[in-house]
């Protein structure tokens, strides 16, 4: 008997195997199939390009029912998305929206994308390289069609095809609060590191009790904010970020690459280890609490923090005094000229295996909350559009040049995000680096140049490994 | 009946073999056994499979994947962030035996007649009930400088500027940590040997008042060595659970300062480097690291129970049949 059930078993467990792997080859072969149908006869079927679309006068009778998945869970919560879909069914009555928010979106979507039916409508993450985006979301039009009235719409863009777009833009600043600076005796916004250094000094010695930089360290994605500041805004130089680093040896040394200590990404970092290392930032950064920060930053018992345009909203309605909170330029200029790193936030993108009627509802919903929706005006960022106006909170970038980071060509579309993973330096995403700069400047281990020696010599192996064949 | 049953079997067809005693034993331990059987398949050995063979590609979670051999392996044992973060699981290992004897002390205290004692149990095993997150952002607060702990130092006396920052000063943080992975695992040894004690026969420790033993003979002599197996176990338990150590350190600091454990790095390497290869690489390596301090462990314990044999006995712990009785009923009880 005993034989019997250990045959049986063996045989369920061997059917289940073969089962589990008949089902899985099965699935990718479909998946791969289905993927290249899409891309080829996309053009052939009557989908309209998203360009072509009128949103209000095409398509009013169309039924869909849409999922949209998104990363801003709060708006989700606040209903200010069940309002904007209220609206649109004001156009278009037969098609729903649902929404789902996800916490830690980019790795959960990533893992989702995988499989082909996880909804109609989401935010691209930024970890599918852009070669991989046709296996994934319906190209939406030619760039060439929409590049004049869109700001960065090559951003989500391969082969000449627009993939994803924009919900906002995001420029890259300080949040400050303004209060602070008046009352520290700071009339004019630093434009140079050292000028900034100064700055923070002067506002500890008005009154310790203020923390000059608050680095939010403990939140972990606050420090990997930073990276997004050694790009166009460090160097003037919009190809930087995405096709001259990923091809130089030693980016991350002094005076790189614009031959000028105070400029550069070592400059960035710079005034971070500067700043922890001369007592500016709080004591002790391992307990530091993100949400107890905007109220502080609102009150005035903080004066400074490092992040993108996107948190200046947060830090006015953490308090009674948004109109407190300014926002400047990051303090480096390159020649005496200043710039300041621009970009898209996430972009809508949909799913490739989504049905046609679906499709068509989508492209309709995201051309609507692009251009009639006033998403980005409201949510302080950089209009979608080039007619679109800017909001009040970014004033202060009037007269600076801002540079988008441009994507790399073709070629090139994933070597900037393969040398820093192989590098082990996944800039924007990871924060052990930068964490690591603030540890060595309190522990007075390290020096900014040791780390950045370590850096330089990881990027130089990864450039090699990953360096494009002539 | 036994006659009749052996004559007609040759003849039987499958139909009659299956309304058949034996027929239905066999289809119903199939039938229960299938499915767990194929839970136990899909989610614990295929994926494992798949860790196994992804450590020996260069890949991502998507795009292609290149054989590589044993490439990621070197790599984990010439990086020096990977062996320095086992280092690490030594201030954990000597945690899990600190761990250990907390329990057994409160365990055997509160296997006998305390006032309250019902209610020390449950608050000693409270922690385990609490969200590993939650546990993170409590001890966040509570160690932040200023706040809880030093607020509660202050009135015994210290001065609140001469206290270390917690979480910051590498010196401490570490122990610190292991203190709080203390606080939360300790109740699940409690219970446990509460369970495996409850087992040991009382007559023993009456028949030892008679010989005239106290309360550290009587734990030495009689309830150490009838619930060794247990202890051992947790003991197994704790030391892989030393080597993983990945929820503290990842909640409460991040793996900054230096507590970036094994299990911090991995993490990293896997999710936002996406080095997919190395990160399976490194778990095949903890898991066979972890298989030979088991190994060790169970040698140990096996040498010792030799000696024992060898070695003539003392006191009432040497009568092999309680023994054994109290150490096999002591993992049902402790279940």
């Amino acid at each position: 008997m005993k034989k019997a059930i250990a045959l049986t078993l063996a045989a369920a467990l061997s059917a289940s195997l073969l089962a589990g792997c008949g089902g899985q080859s099965g699935q990718t072969s479909e998946s791969t199939q289905s993927g290249s149908a899409q891309s080829t006869d996309a053009a052939e079927t009557g989908i309209p390009a998203y360009n072509e679309l009128t949103v209000g006068e095409d398509y009013t009778d169309l039924k869909a029912d849409l999922k949209f998945i998104s990363h801003r869970t709060d708006l989700i919560d606040d209903g200010t998305f069940d309002g904007y879909v209220a609206e649109f069914q004001k156009l278009y009555p037969n098609i729903t929206i649902s929404y789902e928010g996800i916490t830690d979106y980019a790795n959960d979507m990533t893992t989702r994308l995988t499989s082909n039916n996880w909804g109609d409508i989401c935010m691209i993450p930024t970890t599918i390289p852009l070669p991989e985006l046709g296996d994934y979301f319906y190209p939406m039009c030619d760039l060439s069609s929409i590049q004049d009235e869109y700001n960065f719409a090559d951003n989500r863009a391969y082969d000449g095809k627009v993939y994803g777009i924009p919900s906002t833009g995001n420029a890259q600043g300080i949040v400050y609060n303004k209060a602070v600076f008046a009352a520290a005796g700071i009339t004019e916004l630093p434009t140079t590191p050292t000028e900034f250094l100064d700055d923070l000094q002067k506002i500890k010695d008005y009154d310790s009790s203020i923390i000059p930089l608050y680095t939010n360290y403990a939140a972990g994605w606050t420090m990997s904010a930073w990276d997004a500041y050694i790009g166009g805004g460090a160097t003037g130089d919009a190809d930087w970020m995405n096709i001259t680093m990923p091809q130089t040896h030693d980016p991350f040394a002094k005076g790189v690459p614009t031959g000028d200590e105070q400029s550069g990404p070592y400059a960035v970092y710079n005034v971070l280890y500067e700043a922890v290392k001369r007592g500016l930032t709080e004591a002790d950064p391992t307990t530091t609490d993100w949400e107890g920060s905007k109220p502080m930053m609102n009150n005035g018992e903080i004066a400074t923090m490092v992040l993108g345009s996107w948190a200046i909203v947060q830090m006015q309605d953490a308090g009674e005094h948004a109109d407190d909170i300014g926002y400047m330029p990051f303090p480096i200029s390159v020649d005496g000229v200043q710039y300041a790193s621009a970009g898209a936030d996430y972009c809508y993108g949909i799913n490739a295996n989504s049905s046609d009627d679906n499709k068509i509802a989508a492209m309709l919903y995201i051309k609507w909350l692009s251009e009639s929706s006033n998403f980005s005006y409201d949510q302080g960022g950089i209009p979608v559009l080039k007619s679109q106006e800017y909001p009040e909170t970014l004033s202060a970038f009037d007269g600076i040049e801002l540079v988008a980071d441009t994507a790399a060509p073709t070629e090139l579309a994933d070597l900037a995000s393969n040398v820093q993973r192989d590098a082990e330096l996944t800039l924007n995403s990871d924060q052990t680096h930068v964490m690591r700069i603030v540890e060595a400047a309190i522990n007075g281990d390290e020096t900014l140049d040791d780390i950045v020696a370590d850096w330089n010599a990881a990027w130089n192996d990864a450039v090699d490994r990953n360096a494009p064949q002539e | 009946m036994s006659n009749s049953t052996t004559s007609v079997k040759r003849r039987k067809s499958f139909g009659q073999w299956l309304k058949s005693m034996r027929g239905q034993q066999i289809v119903c331990t199939v039938t229960f056994l299938i499915l767990p059987l194929l839970l136990l398949f899909t989610f614990t050995y295929l994926p494992f499979v798949k860790m196994v063979q992804f450590s020996f590609f260069d890949m991502r979670y998507i795009g292609r994947r290149v054989f590589v051999g044993l490439e990621n392996y070197i790599d984990v044992f010439t990086r020096d962030d990977c062996f320095q973060a086992l280092l690490l699981s030594l201030y954990y290992m000597a945690g899990s035996v600190v761990q250990m004897a907390l329990a057994l002390l409160f365990a055997t205290i509160l296997s006998f007649k305390v006032k309250g004692g019902k209610f020390f149990r449950g608050a000693l095993y409270f922690p385990c009930l609490i969200c590993g997150i939650s546990v993170g952002f409590i001890f966040k607060f509570f160690f932040t400088h200023g706040f809880v702990l030093d607020t509660l130092l202050s009135w015994v006396g210290f001065n609140i500027d001469t206290l270390p920052y917690w979480l910051r000063d590498e010196s401490i943080n570490n122990i610190v940590l292991v203190g709080c992975s203390i606080w939360k695992y300790v109740g699940q040894n409690i219970v446990m040997f509460i369970g495996a004690i409850a087992s040991v026969d009382s007559t023993l420790y009456e028949a030892a008042d008679i010989d005239g033993a106290n309360a550290w003979h009587r734990f030495k002599d009689i309830i150490l060595p009838s619930i060794r197996t247990i202890v051992v176990l947790n003991l197994i338990i704790s030391v892989s659970g030393a080597l993983s150590a990945f929820e503290m350190p990842y909640v409460v600091t991040g793996g900054g300062f230096g507590t970036s454990t094994y299990f911090v790095i991995m993490d990293k390497l896997a999710h936002t480097d996406q080095k997919v290869g190395l990160a399976s690489a490194m778990a095949v390596v903890l898991l066979v690291l972890i298989m030979i301090v088991t190994y060790i462990q169970k040698g140990v314990e096996r040498w010792l129970n030799k000696r024992d044999e060898r070695t003539p006995k003392a006191l009432v712990s040497t009568d092999p049949n309680t023994a054994a009785q109290a150490a096999s009923a002591s993992p049902a009880k402790a279940n």
